[in-house]
């Protein structure tokens, strides 16, 4: 499914090359393309349980892929998925290896330099977490503290001060840390943290399904207050082929997606709490 | 085994050397202190709770632990060369298996299946038992597949490669030269992320496979120019004047004369380069390709059994490696007894 020699777009985007000296790629071509070939070709970063996973017969699976795969029928053509390094997908300039990204990105204004992002599909919630033997009880008691996160990543933003989120629901920095400690793989940092509070960090930020995902792992963390802020997550498009075509398109099923709560039954599908009962993201809080 | 005609006698049959051994070995065990260990609770009957030992709970534990160590290499010792090695290769095993088996790990997620093989989608396809068996069916025909076409490449690219740095055309030898500086100069990881996004720049679209092929030949092919490059030029001088005076052309004499001869002499290291490639090749796993190393990290990242995918992958990797150097052994005695 995902692994296939390509040389498939080659020509096709050798062609658009060509033409594309001293003018700017026509509209609508990437669209063209797809409703020629049949194929919307989604790209998601296959590291996040419950978004986008690899599950045990070696298929996509998640709410990522849920949501890719609608839209390709809503669109009327078959999904295809790639899963190439998330920093790979968010520098944009694809070239049309790929068609879209259904990936949870984040809308910001650095990414909107090489990426456009039709429509935002749901919110999720981050928050700080802490080893359970941690002595740290309130947001504020992390200030000056070494958190760890993933680089390139909205929390590193956060972190920074810096975060440019687009289209986000308000927010304020509730923690200065003292020392910022971002690994290429955030995974790593749900390790460091198993090895004792004040081991390797003091507290984590991760998305609020991924921290529920490990402490139900049996991983020795807990929520620490309230969730820092909500991030809109949204289907990208690449600039370097700028297709209004498509991103309208995008932006019709996406629109109607949530009209018929389509979007609301797979969250409630994928994000579960420990109780049993189902969060539905679809709306910022 | 050096060839050397003076065998002395064992060092480990020197009482002298045994006490010093002993007592060095009995320093570092009292150092890392291993009565909080399942030592400590073997040794209970005599030092009694091993946590208020104290001093002399430590020296016993201590001693106990030397005793049994250098007992061990004293019996060792006294086996036959070929057995010894076995019975070091086999201890040094089973301790890295308890250094693995420390992290306290779930081991038996490796072998987990949560797939039910009975859901309509899988009856199409293979069904697939676990996830070590997605990680050999998909993963190792991938790894092997990439460095196999890879090492072809670099093969040829290193043929010319050296005979462009051997010749007297400065175009040819500063092209050569220019190549093999650029590629053994930069990091593997570097030349993949160049490939894969900065040829797109130019137009030229590939995607992740080739360009994870390409990174590596281009990369493996300039170390091999030079080991190339090394093997023609050991062939000794009267070889090109022997053939000259034959009246041979110069294509003549490096295919028929020079090349047949410095073959033994490339082809150990080559094997060497392929083992080595065969590993690197995890570096793709950046682009996407479903190899080893990106199913590991992926498959464990689902569940939070990172550990426990990585210690797979890292024994499905040693294992290829012990099978490749055994061929590698043989090729290298068939060509020394040509030689």
């Amino acid at each position: 499914m995902s692994i296939k020699l390509g040389f498939k777009k080659s020509s096709i985007v050798f062609a658009v090359a060509l033409l594309s000296i001293g003018m700017t790629a026509k509209a609508g071509v990437v669209y063209d393309y797809i409703k020629n070939n049949n194929e919307l070709m989604i790209a998601t970063d296959a590291n996040w349980a419950p978004f986008s996973y690899i599950n045990d017969a070696g298929e996509m699976e998640g709410f990522d892929v849920d949501v890719g795969r609608e839209i390709a029928k809503r669109m009327g053509v078959e999904a295809r998925f790639i899963t190439p390094d998330w920093g790979v997908i968010t520098a944009g300039n694809w070239n049309m290896r790929w068609d879209v990204s259904v990936g949870s990105m984040t809308p910001t204004a650095g990414r909107s330099e090489v990426l456009n992002f039709p429509a935002v599909y749901y919110y999720t919630p981050a928050s700080f977490a802490v080893h359970t033997d941690s002595t740290v009880t309130t947001l504020a008691g992390l200030n000056g503290k070494n958190i760890c996160t993933t680089a390139a990543s909205t929390w590193e933003m956060y972190l920074e001060g810096s975060l440019d989120m687009l289209d986000a629901p308000a927010f304020t920095y509730k923690v200065t840390p003292g020392t910022i400690t971002s690994l290429a793989d955030g995974h790593t940092c749900l390790d460091d943290t198993r090895l004792g509070a004040g081991v390797r960090n003091d507290g984590i930020i991760d998305s609020v399904p991924m921290i529920q995902g490990a402490i139900e792992d049996g991983y020795p963390i807990k929520f620490l207050g309230d969730p820092a802020f909500f991030e809109p997550l949204s289907v990208a498009t690449d600039k370097g082929n700028d297709d209004p075509e498509l991103d309208a398109e995008i932006a019709r099923v996406i629109a109607e997606m949530q009209k018929d709560y389509t979007l609301t039954t797979l969250s409630m599908k994928w994000f579960k709490n420990a109780d049993g009962s189902s969060n539905d993201y679809t709306v910022a809080y | 085994m050096f060839v050397d005609t003076v065998i002395e006698d064992k060092a480990l049959h020197k009482p002298v050397f045994l006490l010093y051994l002993s007592l060095t070995v009995l320093a570092i065990f009292f150092a890392f202190n291993f009565t909080n260990t399942i030592f400590g609770e073997f040794l209970s009957p005599v030092i009694g709770n091993p946590k208020e030992s104290g001093f002399f709970g430590r020296l016993a534990v201590s001693f106990v632990l030397t005793i049994l160590f250098v007992g061990n290499l004293l019996l060792i010792s006294f086996a036959r060369l070929k057995i010894q090695i076995l019975i070091v290769w086999i201890e040094l095993f089973f301790l890295f298996l308890a250094f693995a088996y420390s992290f306290d790990l779930e081991i038996s997620y490796i072998f987990k299946n949560d797939f039910i093989c009975s859901t309509e989608s899988a009856r199409e396809k293979l069904c697939i038992p676990s996830k070590i068996g997605l990680m050999i069916s998909k993963g190792l025909f991938t790894t092997i597949y990439i460095s196999a076409v890879s090492i072809a490449i670099a093969t040829a690219i290193a043929i010319v490669g050296a005979i462009a740095k051997l010749s007297n055309n400065g175009f040819a030898y500063a092209i050569a030269s220019f190549y093999t500086s650029l590629f053994r100069g930069l990091p593997l990881l570097l030349q993949i992320y160049l490939i894969y996004m900065g040829l797109p720049q130019l137009g030229f679209m590939i995607d992740a496979i080739p360009s994870g092929i390409a990174a590596l030949s281009l990369c493996y092919g300039a170390y091999m120019t030079e080991i190339f490059r090394a093997g023609i030029q050991s062939i000794p001088k009267g070889q090109w004047e022997a053939s000259r005076a034959l009246g041979f052309k110069f294509g003549l004499i490096l295919r028929k004369i020079i090349l047949p001869q410095s073959i033994p002499i490339i082809v150990p290291p080559t094997g060497n380069q392929f083992i080595a490639m065969l590993k690197d090749s995890s570096l793709v796993s950046v682009l996407g390709i479903w190899e080893i190393m990106f199913l590991a990290k992926k498959l464990g990242a689902k569940d939070y059994n990172h550990l426990e995918m990585l210690l797979t992958a890292a024994m499905i990797y040693w294992t290829l490696t012990i099978i490749l150097e055994m061929i590698q052994a043989r090729i290298e005695r068939k060509y020394q007894q040509k030689t």
